[in-house]
């Protein structure tokens, strides 16, 4: 009978078989459901299910939902040791199978019950979308993986470049959750699959093919993220081994409609090697021998554009501190002002006065010293502020701030003079200044990877405040055209929920200001609960690979329901959780082996990618 | 002069009887199988007995009816309903067990002069299924009980029907040596009085009546788990019923239960003739103790333990649920009628 009801409905053409019943015998509500599983049929995790119910008036009401829990039971049997009983073939007993759905979906908007005896059925084709809200997506879908059945779950584009949201937060164990993987996985996906084209042609915008949109990638770890450009010479044969044991009608990344080439247009830059003054810049890199570049700030750049705050990233400790930087970063940026090549010129420094002069310091032609480095540049600021008038400093410069403060300022300055030695350098060509400055806008690159994993702590806080901070005021110049991606990972530190840095200010102002400028934060971190709520709440789409335990009960991961908290545990490399605003609850997801090498053993025979393009352009 | 001994009857007070009622017997015993009184061990259960049947089943009224027909003649009639299933199970546990047949049938009960028809009772929602009561004539005479009566015996002989159909046939004839035992059925409680040729062990739960004279009695006591007595031939003392009987135990007597305690009669249909044993009668007789102290229930799951079988304990389990719950059939008569009458 119930047969016969639901062919009345909108999906009545080829309905999918019958998978099982609603239960009567637990509550069945409009968000939450068991079902009965029929005998033969199979249900597992993640399944997308869609139940048809009726109205009193004969309306039809459709639940569209996720399978989030599966189990099987002796059912009419009390004891538990009657197990033993029914396999000796003493105890009639059945199993019962059943499955939990959590509804992601309710169409129309009826939130009325399903009636127990209503017909379960997988959701396929246009069930699917709805399943999914890809309706509501339309060209704004990108494939952010495949489902269990090998579908493929799409993401809403627009709840990433800013327009009805922005931010991608990812959270996971290191090592086993595949966190920055998946990352470029989503940018291979955003970059290739031409969802910034159709976004654009529909909102009348400027389409800029699949070079439209920038990222980037700071290299946190290993070499791991500098070989984007060159083929991985594993894909085939890991994709194919996924093929088969998925049961996948074709390779994933056909099945994604992505092609299985790496990146393009990609631009290395990696800090300089140390070296003396005048020494050769050399990117500090050990297994890409070309193509990387490196990158140097000049120390009158250093100055005029305010980067010392960047080098304090625990300023905020102390409020006189704060005031000291504050107060010294005014000075250097006007000294810095009225000058030009990479050095900076002083006249107020005499060396006499001085306890310790360093040896290498030179005079210009009218007198001035010119400072070369940036160990000069902090012995000019001890003289200023602790040396100079026997020791009493430069009152402009003091102002009144007591000795124990600003020595230690000095004194924190000293502690980084090794780290950012290599990094800023008063002794460049102005073409050596131009051709090392980094430039990951302007370029004609799509991406920018800047390795930062051979910087000390400090010196990796430096790097990424400035250029975090240099994008964030070009965007705030140049709008929101051609969006930027920033890849980050260990957000935690950059970022601390408890203490507050400058390059945290910069974050912050990408979270909550960013998506208005065209600048969306795709940010890591091995534990949510350690980085800034409203970084990680201001991200639209949440994504969660393997977790520990532990830090999967903390209120960070309240927007995965119980269920999936607890498989967030056993979750392998290369699966994900990906929830987004669209759908209510979490889609599990599997995506590709990278088609881009990983580790200078993966790349493929140069010049020969993998497959260059889809095989669309040969018909 | 001994002291005053104390034993359990190892059922829970609150059944209607006790295991051990223990009323001496009137009737006539006679030794079919051997004249020697004593223990007979168990024998393995023969290979090709394959399938062994429990069969139960079950009735209840589910309301009493006062009917008057269009012709205006007034009577009792009564809605029953009953069941009546089987286990099916492998005596060699090559197989889960399975329940066989276990659905409810409904039917109005009626005097036979009366005019009714059937009825079909439907729910509001189409998923909850619909009741439907097929007519039923009691016994003519107008007895208020007689409704009840009516479901019984149909129970009963559906019962019968079930039990015989499902096990080999038992020759009471030793010319005839072909038939082999296959499927046995074992039905709970006494046999009913009809024979319908099957190979069908009633088991008698409790020991109401004491067959046994009381020097006999003892061996009962002395039994181990699996042991039986040997087959004797009995005759009511209304001359009228006429069995073959004896006794297992099927597990121990506890310290503080009365000797007798765990010990279970069997009985099967006998000829009138009590010169001849059936080979298949002593067959089952020789597997029952194997075959009973698999199926006996465990003190701790079963109050009637070891008695109430596991599969009839299921059994039963499976047909109460066949039959619904009564406050929501009785609900669904009084929603029919209020739509009868117009009050809906």
């Amino acid at each position: 009978m119930t047969q016969n009801l639901s062919l009345g409905g909108p999906l009545a053409p080829d309905l999918p078989e019958r998978i099982g019943m609603v239960l009567g015998t637990e509550d069945a509500t409009p968000t939450i459901f068991w079902f009965a599983v029929s005998s033969g049929a199979s249900v597992q995790l993640d399944d997308l299910v869609v139940v048809e119910t009726l109205k009193p008036n004969g309306q039809p009401v459709h639940f569209y939902g996720a399978v989030d829990n599966v189990r099987k039971r002796h059912e009419g049997v009390t004891f538990e040791s009657d197990v033993e009983d029914i396999v000796a073939g003493v105890l009639p007993a059945s199993v019962s199978y059943a499955a939990r759905v959590l509804v992601t979906r309710v169409d129309p908007e009826d939130f009325i019950p399903p009636q127990p005896g209503d017909v379960v059925r997988h959701a396929r084709g246009k069930a699917l979308e709805m399943a999914l809200s890809a309706d509501k997506m339309e060209e704004a879908a990108f494939p952010a993986g495949l489902i269990a059945d090998g579908q493929v779950l799409p993401l809403n584009f627009r709840f990433i470049n800013g327009e009805s949201g922005g931010h991608i937060n990812i959270s996971g164990i290191s090592g086993v959750a595949t966190k920055t993987s998946y990352a470029l996985f989503l940018l291979h996906s955003i970059f290739r699959s031409g969802v910034m084209d159709r976004v654009a042609h529909k909102s009348g915008g400027r389409q800029a093919g699949s070079a439209g949109g920038k990222a980037i990638i700071f290299n946190v770890k290993g070499e791991d993220l500098l070989f984007l450009d060159k083929p991985n010479s594993k894909v085939v044969d890991r994709e194919n081994k996924a093929r088969h044991t998925k049961g996948l009608t074709a390779d994933r990344y056909s099945l994604l409609g992505l092609p299985m080439s790496p990146f393009r247009d990609v631009q290395f830059l990696a800090p300089p090697r140390a070296a003396g003054v005048g020494g050769a810049i050399v990117p500090h890199v050990d297994q890409r021998a070309e193509g990387v570049t490196p990158f140097v700030f000049t120390l009158r750049e250093f100055c005029l554009r305010r980067m010392l705050p960047y080098v304090f990233s625990d300023a905020a400790g102390s409020l006189n501190l704060g005031f000291v930087i504050g107060n010294i970063e005014e000075k250097l940026a006007r000294l810095a002002s009225d000058g030009t090549g990479a050095a900076l010129l002083v006249s107020d420094w005499d060396p006499v006065q001085s306890e310790e002069v360093p040896d290498d310091v030179q005079f210009d032609a009218l007198g001035k010293v010119s400072l070369q480095t940036f160990p000069q540049l902090i012995s000019y600021l001890e003289y200023k502020l602790l040396e100079q008038n026997d020791g009493e400093g430069d009152s402009k410069w003091v102002l009144k701030q007591s000795p124990g403060t600003l020595r230690a300022f000095v004194r924190r300055l000293r502690g980084v003079q090794k780290h950012l030695t290599p990094l800023v350098r008063g002794d460049l060509s102005p073409q050596q200044a131009d051709k090392y400055r980094p430039n990951l806008i302007s370029g004609g690159f799509q991406m920018s990877v800047v390795d930062i994993h051979n910087l000390s702590g400090p010196a990796q806080m430096f790097v990424v405040g400035v250029l975090l901070r240099d994008l964030f005021e070009y965007k705030e110049k140049n709008g929101r055209q051609d969006t930027v991606f920033v890849v980050l990972d260990e957000l935690n530190k950059y970022a601390p929920r408890d203490d507050s840095s400058p390059i945290k200010d910069v974050l912050l102002d990408i979270a909550e200001r960013g998506r208005s400028l065209g600048i969306i934060l795709i940010g890591a971190q091995q534990t949510a609960s350690e980085v800034e709520r409203r970084i990680v709440s201001n991200a639209a789409i949440r994504v969660v690979g393997r977790l520990d335990l532990a830090e999967a009960e903390r209120p960070e991961y309240r927007f995965l329901p119980q269920s999936f908290r607890a498989r967030a545990g056993i979750l392998q490399p290369g699966t994900m959780l990906v929830s987004q605003p669209d759908i209510p609850n979490p889609v599990l997801v599997n995506y590709p082996f990278p088609a881009w090498a990983t580790r200078g053993d993966e790349v493929g025979e140069s010049g020969k990618p993998v497959i260059e393009e889809g095989e669309a352009w040969l018909n | 002069m001994p002291g005053m001994q104390i034993r359990l009857d190892p059922w829970p007070v609150d059944t209607f009887d006790g295991q051990l009622t223990l009323t001496p017997f009137q009737g006539e015993l006679i030794d079919v199988e051997t004249p020697r009184w004593a223990a007979i061990a168990p024998r393995p259960i023969p290979q090709r007995l394959t399938r062994v049947y429990v069969v139960d089943g079950k009735q209840r009224m589910e309301a009493r009816l006062h009917v008057t027909d269009d012709a205006g003649r007034e009577g009792h009639a009564g809605f029953g309903a009953y069941v009546a299933g089987a286990v099916d199970l492998c005596p060699h546990g090559s197989r889960q067990a399975e329940l066989l047949s276990v659905r409810a049938r409904r039917v109005l009960a009626h005097a036979p002069d009366l005019g009714v028809s059937p009825l079909r009772l439907s729910p509001r929602h189409p998923q909850t299924g619909e009741l439907s009561y097929a007519l039923l004539a009691t016994q003519p005479g107008g007895h208020p009980n007689a409704p009840l009566q009516a479901v019984q015996g149909a129970m009963l002989a559906h019962e019968q029907e079930l039990s015989h159909g499902l096990a080999s046939a038992v020759p009471f004839d030793d010319t005839d040596d072909r038939e082999h035992l296959t499927a046995l059925t074992i039905q709970d409680g006494t046999l009913r009085s009809q024979n319908l040729g099957g190979a069908v062990v009633g088991c008698v739960k409790t020991i109401q009546t004491l067959y046994l004279p009381t020097d006999r009695a003892q061996l009962l006591s002395e039994l181990r788990p699996g042991e039986r007595t040997p087959i004797l031939h009995m005759r009511y003392d209304n001359n009228r019923v006429v069995r073959f009987i004896w006794y297992v135990r099927l597990c121990q007597a506890a310290f503080y239960q009365h000797p007798m305690s765990g010990v279970m009669r069997l009985e099967m249909y006998a000829p009138e003739d009590s010169d001849f044993l059936p080979p298949i009668v002593r067959q089952v007789a020789n597997l029952s103790g194997e075959l009973l102290c698999k199926l006996a229930s465990q003190a701790h799951k079963d109050p009637r333990a070891p008695q109430n079988l596991i599969p009839t304990a299921a059994l039963e389990q499976a047909m109460g649920r066949a039959m619904g719950s009564l406050d929501l059939v009785t609900r669904r008569i009084r929603s029919h009628l209020a739509r009868e009458l117009g009050v809906v």
